[in-house]
């Protein structure tokens, strides 16, 4: 199998919003790339020339165009940025708020398997393009939508208000000491989001009183005993992430060395919350199939959670990224709390999560969570993570969920040991 | 400079004593006085000042006060934040009420245009070297600019403490300014609207002031076209600053802060903008739906609003709309229409006069982008030069079309010598009309 090597990549700004810009798909997609292929010194003629050697494929990863800009066939977008993807092979993964993270599958795979040695992976999602309410109906697409999405208002806080529930339930936990845990998360990402240039949230106000005090005016309830400061917030945005052989590093990048992929892991859990509520009762936490696609990446990459020096997690709500903590091994089972108390997740502790200011700080434009995640894994390691840059970032694991963590997809990246 | 932990906002009734108020209870997590003349006044300032950040919880760190407690509150604040009117005559009054003060006490005006050395003689003198200027933009929660203006006589050492405050705790994008009239970001921001609204009586026969502003639309960098900002701001507003530019600047501007006549007879007719329903716009009720008016400078009355056929405006914003900035700028560079070569001339004319202002403010090229982008939301100067295709490419132009607009002041020293700053200017452009 042939090492894949991240090349680094782009993010927007996730506090910008396109449709008050005036500006479509085609001026995100536009700006992203050009400002990927700065980044990673590769220019539309070397994607010509590849082309021709049939050396190039691209990824795209996004939720449901279809609604929200009204387009499909996401993949051949591509070529109205510019004529050298003509002819390029490239195509749009979905798998809700994990599209991003199942068209970068793809697209290591290929390159593991030898069959292209660059590929540029796409995520992307326009959500600004319709009120909150439409937006929030567009998403519960994500879950099953005949029974847990149709006629509801906000349908995904209500679930992830019932991962809050089970989390209590099946742990024994106090419930108010919980949800201050809920709310030092929420202050941590932001926190650490203050520090994120691309982050949505950078100049917004969240402490923990603020975070602890819901069902109020400012911080209103959203789904069981979640609040506004529990959620990440939907926005615009785009990422772009190269990753590539180590033929093409030889050919193109001779003498540089770029952080690998480690490991990967890829689960599906039963789609229906309810059903995962069945499979919790059977299971030594509340979201086993999170935790075995943990597992299948520590697996696959020979590793153990002492070898990871920081997390990138979905914490699209705060019981997410609770539950995240004993997945990824930092606690055992049911003891997430004292991760969250005694410092350990945040920016200075011993296994930061979310540097960037996770989903919560950053901004969740669903189809292009998982390629910011992995482009801020890369960041890290590569040292290029300016404000936010970690002291020992030597490798990192991020987990993306689509849907109410029904898609699981872990990846670990990491300095190359050769 | 003591840890601030207490503070008193002196005319927190006001939008901007209000904001700043929040700033300091949220991010600066202090405990603020907020003083007004009445009690009631500040009880509800203090309920617009949370909501303000979004956080209802910051409303604990709020004490709504009157004047009966100033006393108390300066004996036990570490930081002292004036916020009244922008009068010399009653900030005076407010400053001679400033003893007790506690030790090591940092006292700052928000004044936008008053002299801040001048401000400084009303205090007792054992605390000038404490006093600056502090200036916020509004609102300050989504405008981070905070333009710092140390006195003269300051101590570097506290200015630094000052401005680290500013930027980590309170999280303000500061920029130190020399006390120069308007300070940076009003005086470049009011200099392009007013030679905006000089431009519409030029052209008063083309249309004036909507012809002008559908010339300076999203698409040159703006959120609102510069007359709609003035609009916006009010006019009475508007005018104290370009006033206080013209009375006391003499550089090579200086006729492009005289207020023109137009302007004067609609502030004399009470006509202040948007907050007194009439303006240089205007809105009416025309049975279920609202029209925009605008007033027309030659026919001396309001009218509808024109749909002026530009052609390049369109090609514009088109080619924003699908991010290709440099086919835009292409269109705008090679257009020569009247209002092609209008346009050019303003957007010209501001970053050349940002980089001069900039350098009498004590300031770089780079400050004046920050208080352009943090400020007003403008497409910062150096980066419109960026878009522009770069320096020498604007140089060019500027020497084959506009050299005799310009033959007062070395604007190929001013380019040439300004260093470019991390701003992107494709978020600014918008593509709107």
């Amino acid at each position: 199998m042939e090492k894949v090597y991240v090349l680094g990549g782009a993010q927007t700004d996730f506090e910008r919003n396109w449709t008050k810009e005036g500006k479509g798909v085609i001026a995100l997609l536009r700006e992203v790339i050009e400002d990927g292929l700065a980044d990673t010194g590769i220019t539309y003629d070397d994607i010509k020339k590849l082309n021709n050697q049939n050396r190039i494929a691209c990824f795209v990863g996004n939720f449901i165009g279809e609604y929200y800009i009204n387009q499909g066939h996401l993949g051949a977008l591509l070529t109205e940025v510019n004529e050298a993807f003509y002819g390029v092979p490239s195509a749009r993964y979905e798998a809700a708020c994990a599209s991003s993270s199942v068209a970068l599958d793809a697209a290591l795979t290929k390159v593991r398997a030898g069959d292209y040695d660059l590929v540029l992976v796409i995520g992307f999602e326009l959500m600004k393009t319709v009120d909150s309410k439409t937006c929030a109906d567009y998403l519960g697409r994500a879950a099953f939508y005949e029974s847990e999405g149709k006629n509801i208002d906000f349908p995904f806080p209500k679930l992830f208000g019932r991962l809050a529930d089970l989390t209590v339930e099946k742990y024994g936990l106090d419930k108010e000491r919980y949800l201050n845990n809920l709310a030092r998360i929420s202050e941590i990402n932001y926190a650490n989001a203050s520090r994120n240039p691309a982050a949505q949230t950078r100049k917004w106000f969240m402490n923990y009183e603020q975070a602890s005090t819901r069902g109020t005016a400012t911080n209103t309830s959203v789904g069981g005993m979640l609040a506004v400061s529990d959620c990440s917030q939907i926005t615009d945005g785009a990422v772009m992430v190269a990753c590539a052989s180590k033929r093409f590093i030889d050919e193109y990048k001779c003498g540089n060395t770029y952080p690998i992929v480690k490991g990967w892991g890829h689960t599906v859990a039963p789609i229906t919350f309810d059903k995962k509520i069945d499979m919790a009762k059977e299971a030594d936490c509340v979201l086993p199939y999170t935790a075995k696609a943990v597992e299948l990446a520590y697996d696959k990459a020979g590793l153990s959670v002492e070898d990871i020096d920081f997390f990138e997690t979905h914490d699209c709500f705060t019981s997410s990224e609770y539950a995240a903590i004993s997945a990824f091994g930092i606690t055992p089972v049911g003891e997430e709390y004292k991760a969250i108390e005694d410092g350990t997740i945040s920016f200075t502790g011993s296994k930061p999560i979310n540097p960037s200011g996770g989903l919560i700080g950053c901004g969740h434009p669903v189809g292009a969570s998982g390629t910011r995640m992995f482009l801020d894994l890369y960041k890290q390691i590569a040292g290029k993570a300016k404000g936010y840059q970690l002291k020992k970032a030597d490798n990192g694991m991020m987990l993306n969920i689509g849907g109410s963590a029904t898609t699981n997809y872990v990846f670990i990246v990491g300095r190359d040991a050769e | 400079m003591n840890d601030i932990k207490t503070v008193t906002v002196i005319g927190a009734n006001g939008a901007m004593g209000s904001n700043v108020s929040a700033m300091f209870a949220s991010f600066g997590n202090a405990k603020v006085y907020m003083v007004s003349r009445s009690i009631e006044d500040s009880h509800a300032a203090a309920e617009k000042a949370a909501l303000s950040v979004k956080a209802g919880t910051v409303r604990n760190n709020l004490i709504p006060v009157d004047y009966s407690s100033l006393d108390y509150c300066l004996s036990v604040s570490d930081f002292v934040f004036e916020s009244v009117s922008e009068n010399e005559e009653i900030k005076k009054q407010v400053y001679y009420l400033m003893h007790n003060l506690k030790e090591n006490v940092i006292i700052s005006s928000g004044t936008s245009g008053l002299s801040i050395n001048k401000l400084k003689k009303y205090l007792p003198e054992n605390v000038h070297e404490c006093f600056f200027g502090v200036h916020m933009f509004n609102p300050p929660y989504s405008m981070p600019l905070c333009e710092l203006i140390p006195s003269d006589g300051a101590s570097l050492e506290l200015t630094e403490q000052l401005s680290e405050y500013l930027s980590e705790v309170l999280r303000r994008k500061v920029v130190t300014v020399k006390d120069t009239p308007a300070f940076l970001g009003n005086r470049i921001g009011f200099h392009f609207i007013n030679s905006a609204l000089l431009l519409a009586e030029k052209y008063k026969d083309n249309g004036g002031i909507d012809y002008i502003d559908a010339i300076f639309g999203g698409f040159t960098g703006r959120n609102m076209p510069p007359i709609v900002t003035a609009d916006f701001v009010g006019l009475d507003v508007y005018k104290a600053i370009v006033d206080n530019l013209y009375e006391n600047t003499a550089d090579y501007q200086h006729e492009y802060f005289k207020t023109p006549d137009f302007a004067e007879k609609l502030i004399s007719n009470s006509w202040l903008g948007r907050k007194s329903g009439k303006g240089f716009y205007s809105t009416v009720k025309d049975g279920e739906t609202k029209k925009r008016l605008v007033y027309d400078i030659a026919l001396g009355d309001f009218r509808e609003i024109r749909k002026y056929n530009i052609p390049f405006v369109g090609i514009v914003v088109e080619n924003l709309r699908n991010g290709n900035y440099k086919a835009a700028f292409d269109t705008l560079q090679s257009d020569k229409s009247q209002e092609a070569q209008i346009c050019k001339e303003l957007l010209i004319s501001y970053v050349i006069y940002s980089l001069f202002s900039a350098r009498e403010s004590g300031c770089n090229a780079s400050n004046a982008d920050t208080v352009m982008a943090e400020g007003f939301n403008w497409v910062p100067p150096m980066a419109l030069v960026k878009a522009f295709g770069g320096k020498e490419k604007l140089l060019d132009m500027i020497r084959k079309e506009f050299s005799s607009s310009f033959e007062n002041i070395d604007y190929e020293t001013l380019i040439l010598s300004a260093e470019f700053s991390d701003y992107d200017y494709r978020r600014y452009l918008k593509a709107k009309r």
